[in-house]
C-alpha cells in the first residue's frame, strides 16, 4: 500500500515532535543558550552609558541571537538522527526523500520559532522599549514599528535558516568537524539573507520616517532568496542522503 | 615612440600623485603571484612527466622480458 | 581512484591538453602585458572630479565644461586626472576570470551529481582552486583601488568592505572558496567528499550572479563598467586585457587538469609495475 506524501510528512513530523515532547531537549537547550547570549549582551552594553541608543544596533543583536541559537539547534537535531541511526532507518523505509527534507526543515523551523516566541519579547523589553533617544535638548522614547512586522521579518529569516540549514547540517554531521563545519558553511550561505533581514528589522525597530517602504522591499528580497535557496536545497538534498 | 604616448599620460606622470604607489604595488604583487603560480605548476608537471617516462620504460621492458 | 582507461591514451590526451594550456598561457600573457603597456602609454587619462586653479595653466587636460566653472569668476576649474582608473585594465578582467572559473566549477559539480564520474569532481575541485587564485587577485587589486580612489585612510577599509554590496558579496565569495576546501578536508570517504563538495559548490555559486549584478540593482559606490562610456584609446587595451585574462584563467585551469591527469597516469603505471 502506498502511503500518500502528506501522510508520510505528517508521520515524520509527529516522530520529531513526540520525541521533543518526551525529552524537551531541543527547546530547553536552545532557549537556555539564547538567554545566555542575552546576558552577554547585557554585560557588553553595561558600560555604554545613558546616551547610547541601543535601538540603532538592536536589529543586529536580535539577529545574532537567532543565528547562534539556530546553529546550535540545527546541529543538535541532526546529530540526534545520526547518533541513533535514525537517518539510515528512514532511508530503508519507503519514504520519498524530498519528504524527509521538508519534514526535517519544518521541525527545525518549528523549534526555532518556539524559542523565538520566548526570547524575542524578552529582548524587546530589555533592550529596545526602554531605550531613550536624545533629540536636541529633549529626550524622547523611540517609536518602533508594529510588532507583527518584527515577527514577519524574523519568520522570513527563520524559514531561510531552517531550509538551507537543514541541508548544510545534514552534510556537516557526517564530517569530522561537525558544528565547526556547520558554522563555516552556514554563515557565508546565509550572508545575503542576514543582511536583508537585519535591514528590515532595523527599519521596524528604529521606526525612522519611511521605514515601511524599506521594510517591504527587504522582505520581498528576503522571501525571494528563501524561495531560490529552498528550491536548490530541496533539489540537492536527495544527493547527500545515502552517500 | 613619442607620439604613441598620449600627452595626458606624460603630464600625469610628471605630477606627484599620492595614489600612484598603490596602483604599481597592485600590478607588481599580481604579476609576481601569477608568474610564480604558473612556474610552480609547470615545474611539478615536468617532474611528473619525467617520472611517467621512467616508469613507462620500466613497464615496457618488463612486458618485453615477460614475453 | 584514477580513471583506468589505459595509460597510453591518457598520456596522449594529457600532452595535447598541456600544449593547448601552454599556448593559451603564452598568448594570454602577451595580451595582458600588451594591454598593460597600452594602459600606461596610449590610453588617454580619464578624468574624475574637478580641481580649481587660481588662473589658467598650461595643461593637456581639458578645462571643465562651462556649466561646471565657478560662478564667481575666481580661477579656472579643471577636471582631475584619475590615475587609479588604470587599475581597471587588470582588476575587471581578473574579476571576470574569477566568475568564469567559478561557473566552470559549478557546471562540473552539476555534471558530477548527474553522471557520478570521478573526473568531473577533480575538474570541479581544480576550478575552485583557480577561483581562489583569481579571487585573491581581484581582492588585492580591489583593495589598492579602494585605497587609492575612495578612501583617505586604511581604517575606513573594513567598514567599506562590509557596507558596500559588491565588496561584501565578493568577500563572501572568497569565504565560500575557503569553506569549500575546509569541507573537503574534513570528509574522509572519497565518494561522500565528492558529493558534498559538488552540493556546496552549487549552493555557493548562487552568490556569483548576486555579486555580479548587485551594483546594477542597489545603490553602490562601486563603479559599473560602461555606465559612463569609455574613450576608444581606453577601450582597446581594456578589451585586449579581458581576452588575455580569460585565456590566462582557462590556461591555469587546463594546466592543473593536465597535472592531475598525469598524476592519475602515474598511479596507473605504478599499479601495473606492482601487479
Amino acid at each position: 500500500m502506498k502511503v500518500s506524501a502528506f501522510r508520510q510528512y505528517r508521520a515524520l513530523l509527529r516522530k520529531d515532535i513526540v520525541m521533543e515532547l518526551r525529552t524537551k531537549e531541543m527547546v530547553t537547550s536552545m532557549g537556555l543558550y539564547a538567554m545566555l547570549v542575552l546576558i552577554i549582551y547585557y554585560v557588553a552594553l553595561s558600560q555604554a552609558g545613558q546616551a547610547f541608543d541601543v535601538t540603532r544596533i538592536a536589529a543586529g543583536l536580535l539577529l545574532l541571537v537567532v543565528v547562534f541559537t539556530s546553529m546550535l539547534g540545527l546541529n543538535r537535531s541532526l546529530v540526534h538522527e545520526q547518533d541513533q541511526g535514525q537517518l539510515e532507518a528512514l532511508l530503508l523505509a519507503p519514504v520519498d526523500r524530498p519528504i524527509i527534507f521538508f519534514a526535517k526543515a519544518t521541525t527545525n523551523l518549528l523549534f526555532l520559532a518556539i524559542v523565538e516566541v520566548i526570547i524575542v519579547p524578552f529582548f524587546l523589553i530589555f533592550f529596545v522599549s526602554g531605550a531613550v533617544v536624545p533629540t536636541g535638548s529633549t529626550v524622547a522614547v523611540s517609536q518602533s514599528g508594529p510588532a507583527w512586522m518584527t515577527a514577519l521579518a524574523l519568520l522570513i529569516g527563520s524559514i531561510g535558516i531552517a531550509g538551507v540549514g537543514t541541508l548544510l547540517a545534514t552534510m556537516s554531521v557526517n564530517t569530522k568537524g561537525r558544528d565547526f563545519i556547520l558554522a563555516v558553511l552556514f554563515i557565508p550561505v546565509m550572508f545575503p539573507l542576514l543582511l536583508v533581514i537585519v535591514s528590515a528589522l532595523s527599519a521596524v525597530l528604529t521606526g525612522d520616517a519611511g521605514y515601511a517602504q524599506t521594510f517591504w522591499k527587504m522582505c520581498a528580497i528576503g522571501a525571494g532568496y528563501d524561495a531560490i535557496m529552498i528550491a536548490v536545497a530541496f533539489a540537492l538534498y536527495e544527493f547527500i542522503l545515502g552517500v | 615612440m613619442g607620439n604613441l604616448i598620449d600627452p595626458t599620460n606624460t603630464e600625469l606622470y610628471a605630477l606627484v600623485l599620492k595614489d600612484a604607489p598603490y596602483v604599481i604595488v597592485a600590478y607588481a604583487v599580481l604579476w609576481v603571484a601569477l608568474v610564480a603560480y604558473v612556474t610552480v605548476i609547470l615545474r611539478r608537471m615536468l617532474k611528473l612527466n619525467r617520472e611517467i617516462e621512467v616508469l613507462s620504460e620500466v613497464v615496457d621492458s618488463k612486458a618485453q622480458a615477460g614475453e | 581512484m584514477p580513471d583506468t582507461d589505459g595509460a597510453a591514451k591518457g598520456v596522449g590526451s594529457v600532452k595535447r591538453q598541456l600544449q593547448v594550456a601552454i599556448i593559451l598561457a603564452i598568448v594570454g600573457g602577451v595580451l595582458t602585458t600588451a594591454a598593460f603597456l597600452m594602459a600606461f602609454t596610449t590610453a588617454r587619462v580619464q578624468t574624475f572630479g574637478t580641481i580649481d586653479a587660481p588662473a589658467a595653466v598650461e595643461t593637456t587636460y581639458p578645462p571643465a565644461p562651462a556649466a561646471m566653472q565657478p560662478t564667481d569668476g575666481t580661477g579656472v576649474r579643471y577636471q582631475r586626472p584619475w590615475l587609479s582608473q588604470k587599475i581597471f585594465y587588470f582588476h575587471v578582467p581578473i574579476a571576470e576570470a574569477s566568475f568564469l572559473v567559478f561557473t566552470l566549477a559549478a557546471i562540473f559539480a552539476v555534471l558530477f551529481l548527474v553522471k557520478r564520474k570521478q573526473s568531473y569532481d577533480t575538474r570541479s575541485r581544480i576550478g575552485m582552486e583557480t577561483t581562489l587564485v583569481f579571487t585573491i587577485g581581484t581582492m588585492i587589486t580591489g583593495v589598492m583601488w579602494t585605497r587609492a580612489s575612495w578612501l583617505t585612510n586604511w581604517s575606513q577599509l573594513g567598514r567599506e568592505m562590509l557596507s558596500e554590496p559588491r565588496l561584501a558579496t565578493y568577500t563572501i565569495m572568497l569565504v565560500f572558496v575557503i569553506a569549500y576546501f575546509v569541507l573537503r578536508n574534513s570528509v574522509e570517504d572519497p565518494e561522500r567528499r565528492a558529493v558534498y563538495s559538488a552540493v556546496f559548490t552549487i549552493i555557493a555559486w548562487i552568490d556569483a550572479p548576486i555579486s555580479f549584478f548587485i551594483t546594477r540593482m542597489v545603490p553602490s559606490n562601486h563603479p559599473i563598467v560602461f555606465q559612463s562610456g569609455m574613450d576608444t584609446t581606453n577601450l582597446i587595451p581594456f578589451i585586449i586585457a579581458q581576452i588575455g585574462m580569460l585565456m590566462l584563467g582557462y590556461a591555469i585551469y587546463a594546466l592543473r587538469v593536465a597535472e592531475e591527469s598525469s598524476r592519475d597516469t602515474l598511479t596507473v603505471l605504478k599499479e601495473q609495475l606492482e601487479g
